[in-house]
C-alpha cells in the first residue's frame, strides 16, 4: 500500500511516455483504492517491488538485503516520506518558478532547475557584508520617477546604468508601467558598480539630465547605448535628445550630484541590496531581472491591500 | 547425469537459453528449438498460401505439410487416424469443443476433479447453466487423487468425466488408465486434459483407452496459439459441430449444409498454418530426443531439487514427499514470504524464471487457504547445474524471513 502510494504518481508521470508504466500506474491506482476502501489489494505489485529490490540487494549484501526485507514496511514509509517531503519541495519550486522566475522565490539568484542558465536570476553583484540591521529604501522627492508621475504604488529599483541585467530589466519595467495603465510607476536609484566601467559617470549624467527636464528620456537612452560609455559620449548623447551640453558637461564635470549618488547607493547597501537590479515592492524584494509574471504576482498582491 | 542424454547439446538449439537465464517457467510455457522457428520461416518465405482451397502449387505444399504435421502428431500420441486430430488454438479451446458438442443436457452429470485447472472448470461451471450438474471429486492431502470418493461420483447421469493428466499446480500424474476403466465401465466418456502430461512423458491414446484428449503447441516447444483436440473417431463422428463456417462444410445452399468429414469439421476458419507445421516439427525433435528420456530427466532435475531443500523447515513443498510422483514440476512456499515476493527475487538475484500465483487453479488453492505458491518447473533443456544454483539461491532467500 505505501509504494502504490509512491508507485502511483512515478507511474503515472513515466507512463505518459511509456504504455508499460501505464499499466503499471493502473495497477497501482486499482491497489491504492482497493486498501482505502478496506479491500485486499489484488495487485503484487507491492510484493514484486519488494522481491527486485531484495533480489539486487542479494548479489551485492546478503546482510543488507535480510536488513531490507525485515524492515521493508519501515523503510518504505520512510521512502514515502522522503516521497512527499521532495514532492512538496517540487511543487512549492514548479510555483515559485511559475510565478517569481526562480525556484526558490523572488528574492532569491541561486540555482534553479528550471532556469538553469539563471536567466531570470542574474545579477551584477557587489561584494557587501550584509548589514545586520536591514533598513528598506524610501521613496525620495529628489529620485527620478519612471512612469506616471503619481501613482498608487511605486516600486524602487536600484540599478546601475552600465549593469546589463538593469538593461534586461528595462523592457519588463515598461511592460509593468504599460499594464497596470497609471497605478503603478517605479523610482530608479543609482547603485554603483564599482567593477563596472562609467558606473559613477553614467549615473552622474543620469542625475544632470534631471536638472534639464530630460530624465526619461536620457535614462532610456543610456542603456540603449550602455557599451563603451564615457564623458565625451555622454555628453554627446545629451546633446542628442537637446539638452544643453555646455551646461551638462559642467555638472558632470564638477560631479554635483555625487553626494546624491553616494546617499543612493549607501541606502542599496543599508538594505542589503547584493546587486543590481533589485527591486523593492512595499518592502518585497525582487532580486534580478525577473520576468514580467513576478512583478505582477507581487503587484497584484499589494494593490488588494 | 543420465546416461545418453546431453542437456547441454539440446540447450545449444534454443536460442532464448543464449541470455543469461535459468529457464523453470516451462510448464507456462516452453522455449522453442531452431527446428520449429526454421519450419516455420519457411511457411512465411517458400509457401505462403491456403490449405484445401486453392489448387495452385504453393496451396499443394501447403496441404502437405498440414497433413504431414497431423501424421506426425498422430505418431507422437498414437492414434489411429489422423482424422482424430484437430487442431485447435490450446487446450481450453479443445475442452470447450468438447464441452459444447457432446450433446450436454438438463440431467446430465460431468465429474471433474478438485484440482483442475480454469480451462477445465469454468466450461463446466457455465454448462450448469443448461442444467448440467458438475461433480467435483477430491485430492488427498498429498494432491493425489482419492479415487474412492472420485468413483463413488460416478453414476448413472454421469455423461462425461474430465480430469487433469498431470497437475500443472503440483505435478502430480492421475492414473488415467485406472480412471478410463472406471469411467468407461460406468458408461461415460472421459476427457483428459493433457496440456502439461504431452509435453513431458509418453502418451498413448490407445493404451490409456481415453475419449478425449486435449493439450497444447506451446507447452511442447510448440508455437504459441497452437493444440490439439484428440477424439476418438467413433465419438467425433457422433459430435455436433461447435463453431462453423468456412471449411467446416463441403456444400451448402440458402436453407441448408453439408457437413465436412473429420476432422475439419470441427477447424473452423482459415488455420494457423505456420503454427500447425511448427507444432508437427516440435513433435519431431521431441521423439528425437526420447520422451521417456525426457519423463527421467526431468525427474533426476526433481530429486536434485528436493533432496536440496526438503529439509530445509521454512519450505513446504506442495504435492506428495517423493519427487518421482512430481514430474518436472516442484511447487513450494517459503514460511513468511509471499510466493510473488520470491520469484521476483529469484529473477533479480539470479536470473532464475519461475511463476508465482494460483496458477490458474484458483478453485483449489481457495479451497485449501493457501495463498498460491512458486513454481519451478523443468524441462529437456535445464541442466543439473542450473538445479543446483536454484537450490542454493532458494537456502540463501529462505534466510531473508524471520
Amino acid at each position: 500500500m505505501v509504494l502504490c502510494l509512491i508507485a502511483l504518481p512515478v507511474f503515472a508521470v513515466m507512463g505518459i511516455f511509456s504504455f508499460k508504466y501505464r499499466k503499471l500506474a493502473l495497477e497501482s491506482l486499482n491497489c491504492l483504492l482497493r486498501t482505502a476502501t478496506f479491500r485486499k489489494c489484488r495487485s503484487s505489485l507491492d510484493e514484486q517491488i519488494k522481491g527486485s529490490i531484495t533480489g539486487k540487494l542479494i548479489r551485492l549484501s546478503p546482510k543488507a538485503s535480510v536488513f531490507v526485507y525485515r524492515n521493508y514496511k519501515i523503510l518504505s514509509f520512510l521512502a514515502l516520506l522522503l516521497f512527499a517531503f521532495a514532492s512538496y519541495g517540487s511543487a512549492v519550486g514548479i510555483y515559485n518558478y511559475v510565478q517569481y522566475g526562480n525556484c526558490n522565490g523572488p528574492e532569491d539568484v541561486g540555482f534553479c532547475v528550471l532556469d538553469p542558465t539563471g536567466q531570470n536570476s542574474k545579477l551584477s553583484e557587489l561584494d557587501i557584508d550584509i548589514p545586520t540591521k536591514v533598513i528598506l529604501p524610501e521613496l525620495e522627492a529628489n529620485d527620478p520617477i519612471i512612469g506616471p508621475k503619481s501613482a498608487e504604488l511605486t516600486v524602487i529599483e536600484f540599478g546601475c546604468y552600465a549593469c546589463p541585467y538593469t538593461k534586461k530589466a528595462e523592457p519588463i519595467v515598461e511592460e509593468v508601467i504599460a499594464y497596470y495603465k497609471g497605478k503603478v510607476n517605479f523610482q530608479f536609484k543609482t547603485m554603483l558598480i564599482p567593477h563596472h566601467a562609467a558606473s559613477l559617470e553614467a549615473a552622474l549624467a543620469a542625475e544632470c539630465s534631471i536638472e534639464q527636464g530630460k530624465y526619461e528620456q536620457y535614462h532610456s537612452l543610456l542603456f540603449q547605448s550602455q557599451t563603451g560609455l564615457t564623458e565625451d559620449s555622454l555628453v554627446q548623447l545629451a546633446g542628442s535628445i537637446g539638452m544643453d551640453t555646455g551646461e551638462f558637461k559642467a555638472c558632470l564635470e564638477t560631479q554635483k550630484f555625487k553626494d546624491e549618488v553616494s546617499a543612493d547607493t549607501l541606502q542599496g547597501y543599508q538594505a542589503a541590496v547584493a546587486g543590481t537590479p533589485t527591486f523593492f515592492v512595499n518592502g518585497q524584494r525582487i532580486t534580478g531581472p525577473k520576468p514580467f509574471r513576478t512583478f505582477k504576482t507581487i503587484i497584484d498582491r499589494e494593490l488588494k491591500k | 547425469m543420465m546416461f545418453g542424454y546431453n542437456a547441454e547439446k539440446i540447450r545449444k538449439d534454443f536460442p532464448v537459453l543464449k541470455q543469461p537465464i535459468i529457464y523453470f517457467d516451462n510448464a507456462c510455457m516452453s522455449l522453442k528449438p531452431v527446428h520449429v522457428l526454421k519450419k516455420m520461416e519457411e511457411y512465411y518465405t517458400k509457401y505462403t498460401a491456403c490449405a484445401g482451397r486453392s489448387s495452385h502449387r504453393l496451396a499443394a505444399k501447403v496441404e502437405e505439410e498440414v497433413d504431414l504435421s497431423r501424421m506426425e502428431i498422430k505418431r507422437f500420441i498414437n492414434a489411429k487416424s489422423a482424422k482424430e486430430i484437430i487442431f485447435t488454438r490450446n487446450t481450453t479451446e479443445g475442452i470447450n469443443i468438447v464441452a459444447n458438442s457432446i450433446g450436454l443436457k438438463k440431467g446430465d452429470e460431468v465429474l471433474i476433479t478438485d484440482k483442475e485447472h480454469n480451462s477445465n472448470l469454468v466450461p463446466w461451471l457455465k454448462m450448469r447453466n443448461k442444467g448440467v450438474t458438475l461433480k467435483i471429486a477430491r485430492t488427498n492431502p498429498d494432491g493425489t487423487l482419492d479415487i474412492g470418493h472420485f468413483s463413488s461420483l460416478l453414476g448413472n447421469k454421469t455423461k462425461l468425466v474430465s480430469v487433469v493428466f498431470t497437475s500443472n499446480v503440483d505435478g502430480v500424474t492421475n492414473p488415467v488408465k485406472h480412471i478410463s476403466k472406471i469411467a468407461h465401465e460406468n458408461g461415460s466418456l472421459l476427457l483428459v486434459d493433457g496440456a502439461q502430461a504431452v509435453p513431458s512423458m509418453e502418451v498413448d491414446v490407445r493404451n490409456l483407452d481415453v475419449d478425449f484428449l486435449a493439450f497444447s503447441g506451446h507447452k511442447m516447444l510448440g508455437p504459441t496459439g497452437t493444440g490439439v483436440l484428440y477424439g476418438k473417431e467413433s465419438v467425433l463422428d457422433k459430435m455436433e459441430q461447435f463453431i462453423v463456417g468456412g471449411e467446416t462444410v463441403i456444400d451448402t445452399t440458402h436453407e441448408s449444409y453439408k457437413m465436412e468429414e473429420l476432422p475439419m469439421r470441427f477447424e473452423a476458419g482459415l488455420q494457423d498454418y505456420a503454427g500447425i507445421i511448427g507444432f508437427g516439427e516440435a513433435c519431431r525433435y521431441l521423439n528425437n530426443v526420447g520422451m521417456k528420456k525426457i519423463s527421467q530427466h526431468e525427474s533426476v532435475l526433481n530429486s536434485i531439487i528436493t533432496e536440496g531443500l526438503a529439509s530445509n523447515p521454512k519450505i513446504s513443498i506442495l504435492g506428495p514427499a517423493d519427487p518421482k510422483e512430481r514430474g518436472g514440476v516442484f511447487s513450494f512456499n517459503i514460511k513468511g514470504m509471499s510466493p510473488h515476493e520470491i520469484s521476483r527475487i529469484l529473477d533479480a538475484s539470479k536470473g532464475i524464471l519461475t511463476r508465482s500465483g494460483m496458477h490458474c487453479v484458483h478453485s483449489w488453492y481457495n479451497s485449501r487457504g493457501i495463498n498460491g505458491s512458486v513454481r519451478a518447473s523443468l524441462y529437456l533443456y535445464n541442466t543439473e547445474e542450473e538445479a543446483g544454483i536454484f537450490v542454493e539461491q532458494i537456502r540463501k532467500i529462505s534466510g531473508l524471513s524471520v
